[in-house]
Parts: structure tokens; C-alpha cells; sequence
């Protein structure tokens, strides 16, 4: 592999919530169209970490480096983040506006692009996550699969140079994931760089670059998928993974 | 017969859908009618009418003009209530305190009768606040501070996850709240914000204690002239109840046009 400056860089990051440790010491580089996920127990800083990345939250101490811009030092947060799409656990789409106003907004506002100019780009995505014929549907009126991929087409929508996930398909029914995950599936194609908290093993196995191992804030462990399903190194990684593999 | 074919059955017999009927108001009405038929088929009222009329014009000038301008204060106020910054929040937390903690009544004689003197004295007379002017800065004022914590109220009811989408999306703070967070929260707080208008109208009479010629002062010197004190203040009374009653309805409508948006 060649060798390539990481698109993200954590060094040495730490965040607490009072006296709770969410995320402890933790250095991670991740290059350019690298899947990594993140995986370990509830409460572990697996979102934490991610939420650190674009800023959601504001680490302790260390630095976080996106894209040649140190988060914590830029003075314009809002363009490093207009770079990093971000897609949550309960999709957070804008209830007041329908699907195609969903996506349309932040291209405006952000981006700057003229009505018809992110129209055109919100159709586009909302075909490429396979609901266009959605786009004039509100929020309450979709599906939680349909919802979390109107957030993706939305956060797609911005062109992002990184997709961060937190837990996508957890609050989803069992009969919506696929539809989820098989859009995650292509972009990991594409080769976007993606940062993914989740627990969907099948998942990992087809798209992951590497897994990362999160427990009580600490990073335990970072392998390949095929080392992970083979054999962790750390006892605690195998522990977990002996829970959740049943 | 299933309940919807009764239904069916019933809207073909009885074309009105009598339950979304607003009985009260068809009560109201009645009486209104009633009431103001006798109104305006006796001498004495038509006499009241005619004085009072014109107070009627100032009650909704004053209260249509502070209302929005405690709208927007209430607003500006409301952002500082739920900013970050501390200077910002203790600004506005102390203004809404205060403003909260004095009557109404007490502020309109303030400005009547100590602020607009003192800044009369202080700039030689050049800014000379009218009764009028002043009387609204100081409703607007005080109900600016109640908005402001109807609005800190509805933008707080909005959910965290929806500023977080706004900003990972790259939108600044105040991007955000404009586009993705008060239309929703101004949805929610329409009731409130319809209660405060109406209340308003009626506060407004509070400002014939600086001598102001609105509705109830004008009703006041009707009786004073002519000791005619239940036909006065009947008048005044029933007056009061059209213009809130119609507020009130402009308010429903406002609200549901708003809800099936």
C-alpha cells in the first residue's frame, strides 16, 4: 500500500463529561477512502469519539487534524464541517420540510448553490439511496429506513470528503437495515472515506478496512476484520465479540 | 352496518359535520346578536358608542404596535436566554426578571410619569416622549419579556438532534436556528404567542392612567359626564369582548393554517 497522509488524524484526544471519561488518550490515523469501524460496549466513547471528529463535542485535550485542519484551532468550524457528512442514530431530518427540502437546504446555505442547481443534486441522491420518488414526502410520513436514507442524500448532498455514521441502523426495525446498509455498502465502493460506529457484523465483514476496538474510552485494539472474526489479540475484544456473535 | 358506512349514511342525511361546529362561538353569537340588537336599537348606547369610538382606535393602535414590537424584543431576548455566552444570558435574564416582577400598571406610570419627564429635563426638551409613544415602549417592554420566555420555551422544546444535523451539515449557529430551529418552535409557541395578543388588548387599558384617550378612558369620562355608569361601562365591557373575540379567531385561524402546513 502506498504510503498516504491520512485524511484524519487523532492524536492523543481525551473528553470527559464531568468525572466521566468518555474518550482517553486515543491516536488513530485514517487514510483516504478507509473504512473503519468502530466497535465495543455501551458507554465505551464510541460516539464520543466520533462526535469529536466534527466538533459536536470539543476535546479535553490533544488534537484532531480533518483534512489538513486542526479542529480544535480553525477558525471556521462550519467549512471543515460542510466536509464531513455525519448521519445519526435517529436520523434527525428536519420535520418541517420535506425530503427534497431536506437535502436542498444546507447546499443553499452552505454551499452556496442556486435553487435549481440543489434540487437537481437532491433528486440525484434521493435515486441514488433509491427512494426518489420519496422526495416530496415529509419526514413523519417516511419509514425509519426511508428517513435514515434521506439523511444520508442529505449529508451526501454536500460532498463531503468523509462520512461519519453514529449507529445508523440501531434504531431501525430488522426489516429496514438492509436497505440502509446496502447504501453504506456502495459508498465504502466508491471508495468514501467512512468512519462507522456500529455493531452490524455483516457489515464489517464486507466493507471494513479496519476495526477498531473502543472500551471505557480506550482504544484496546485496531485489526482487520479478518483478524477480528479469526482472533483478537486482547482478551477483552474476544470477550465482547463472544457476547454479540451469541 | 360498519361505523364508517354509518357515517356515510349520517354525512348524506346531515350534509354539516355538526361536531366541528364551534358551539360556543353559535352561543356567543346569539347572545352577541341579541345584546347588540338592543344596543343599537336604543338611544342611551348609540350616544356611548359615538364618544367612546374613538378610544377604540388608539386601544388597537397601542395594542397592535407594541405586540410587535414586543414580538421582535421578545425574540432577540429569547436567543440571549438560550445562548452560550454568560454576558448575553445574565442581560437578558435580568431584564426578563425585572420586567416580570413590576405590574404592567406600575411600568406605565413609570414611563409616563418619571422616565419621559427625566429625559425631557435631561436633553433641554429635545427628546420629548408623547404619552402615546411612551405608553407602548412600555407595554412593549413588559410583554417583550414574557415573549422572550415563550420563545426560550419553544426553542428549547426543539430536540438537541436537530442543531446537530443543522451544524454537521456546516450551517453557523444562528443559520441554523433561523432556517432549521424557530420554524419549528414558532409552531409550537403560536398558542402562547395568541394568548399574549389577546391579553395585550386587554392590558391596553391600563394606559388611560396616564390620561391616554383609549376605550376605557373615554368610557370613564362618558360616566363622569354623565353619570350614566351602566350604560358606560357596558359599552366598554362589550366592546372590549368584540375586539378580543375577534382576536381569537384570527388566532384559531392562524394556528391551524399553521398545523396542517
Amino acid at each position: 500500500m502506498n504510503k498516504t497522509t491520512p485524511i484524519i488524524q487523532i492524536e492523543h484526544a481525551y473528553k470527559s463529561f464531568g468525572h466521566i471519561k468518555a474518550v482517553v488518550d486515543v491516536s488513530m490515523n485514517i487514510d483516504p477512502a478507509e473504512v473503519v469501524v468502530i466497535i465495543g460496549p455501551s458507554g465505551g466513547g464510541k460516539s464520543t469519539l466520533l462526535r469529536c471528529i466534527n466538533k459536536l463535542e470539543t476535546i479535553d485535550k490533544g488534537q484532531i487534524i480533518v483534512d489538513g485542519y486542526s479542529i480544535t484551532e480553525t477558525k471556521n468550524i462550519n467549512n471543515v464541517r460542510a466536509e464531513i457528512g455525519m448521519v445519526f442514530q435517529l436520523f434527525n431530518l428536519f420535520p418541517h420540510l420535506t425530503a427534497l427540502e431536506n437535502i436542498v437546504l444546507a447546499q443553499k446555505i452552505v454551499r452556496k448553490r442556486k435553487k435549481k442547481e440543489a434540487e437537481e443534486i437532491a433528486h440525484k441522491q434521493l435515486n441514488k439511496v433509491g427512494i426518489g420518488e420519496k422526495w416530496d414526502s415529509y419526514p413523519s410520513q417516511l419509514s425509519g429506513g426511508q428517513q435514515q436514507r434521506v439523511a444520508i442524500a442529505r449529508a451526501l448532498a454536500m460532498d463531503p470528503k468523509i462520512m461519519l455514521f453514529d449507529e445508523p441502523t440501531s434504531a431501525l426495525d430488522p426489516e429496514m437495515i438492509k436497505g440502509v446498509l446496502d447504501v453504506m455498502l456502495q459508498l465504502a465502493d466508491e471508495g468514501m472515506t467512512m468512519v462507522v460506529v456500529s455493531h452490524e457484523m455483516g457489515f464489517v465483514r464486507a466493507a471494513a478496512d479496519r476495526v477498531a476496538f473502543l472500551d471505557h474510552g480506550a482504544l484496546v485494539e485496531v485489526t482487520t476484520p479478518e483478524k477480528l472474526f479469526a482472533s483478537p489479540e486482547k482478551d477483552r475484544t474476544q470477550k465482547f465479540l463472544s457476547q454479540i456473535l451469541h | 352496518m360498519t361505523a364508517e358506512a354509518r357515517e356515510a349514511t349520517r354525512d348524506k342525511i346531515l350534509p354539516i359535520a355538526w361536531e366541528d361546529i364551534p358551539w360556543w362561538a353559535v352561543i356567543l353569537a346569539i347572545v352577541g346578536i341579541t345584546v347588540g340588537w338592543s344596543v343599537l336599537t336604543s338611544e342611551e348606547y348609540l350616544k356611548v358608542m359615538r364618544f367612546v369610538l374613538v378610544g377604540v382606535k388608539l386601544t388597537l393602535q397601542a395594542t397592535v404596535i407594541s405586540y410587535l414590537i414586543g414580538l421582535i424584543v421578545g425574540l432577540i431576548f429569547g436567543l440571549m436566554r438560550v445562548s452560550d455566552n454568560p454576558i448575553l444570558y445574565a442581560v437578558s435574564t435580568l431584564y426578563v426578571e425585572v420586567m416580570r416582577g413590576i405590574p404592567l400598571l406600575v411600568i406605565i406610570l413609570y414611563m409616563g410619569f418619571v422616565l419621559t419627564p427625566m429625559l425631557r429635563d435631561a436633553t433641554d426638551g429635545k427628546i420629548d416622549i408623547q404619552g402615546i409613544p411612551a405608553a407602548i415602549i412600555g407595554m412593549a417592554a413588559c410583554y417583550g419579556a414574557y415573549m422572550a420566555e415563550v420563545y426560550r420555551g419553544g426553542i428549547e422544546s426543539i430536540e438537541r438532534g436537530q442543531m446537530e444535523a443543522a451544524r454537521s451539515l456546516g450551517m453557523s449557529y444562528m443559520q441554523a436556528m433561523r432556517n432549521v430551529i424557530l420554524p419549528q418552535a414558532i409552531r409550537r409557541i403560536l398558542p402562547p404567542l395568541g394568548n399574549n395578543f389577546i391579553s395585550m388588548l386587554k392590558d391596553s387599558s391600563l394606559v388611560s392612567v396616564i390620561a391616554l384617550s383609549d376605550l376605557l378612558q373615554m368610557g370613564r369620562l362618558y360616566v363622569s359626564r354623565t353619570f350614566r355608569a351602566f350604560e358606560g361601562y357596558n359599552t366598554v365591557a362589550l366592546l372590549y369582548l368584540i375586539m378580543t373575540l375577534f382576536l381569537s379567531l384570527i388566532v384559531r385561524t392562524v394556528e391551524r393554517k399553521a398545523a396542517i402546513e
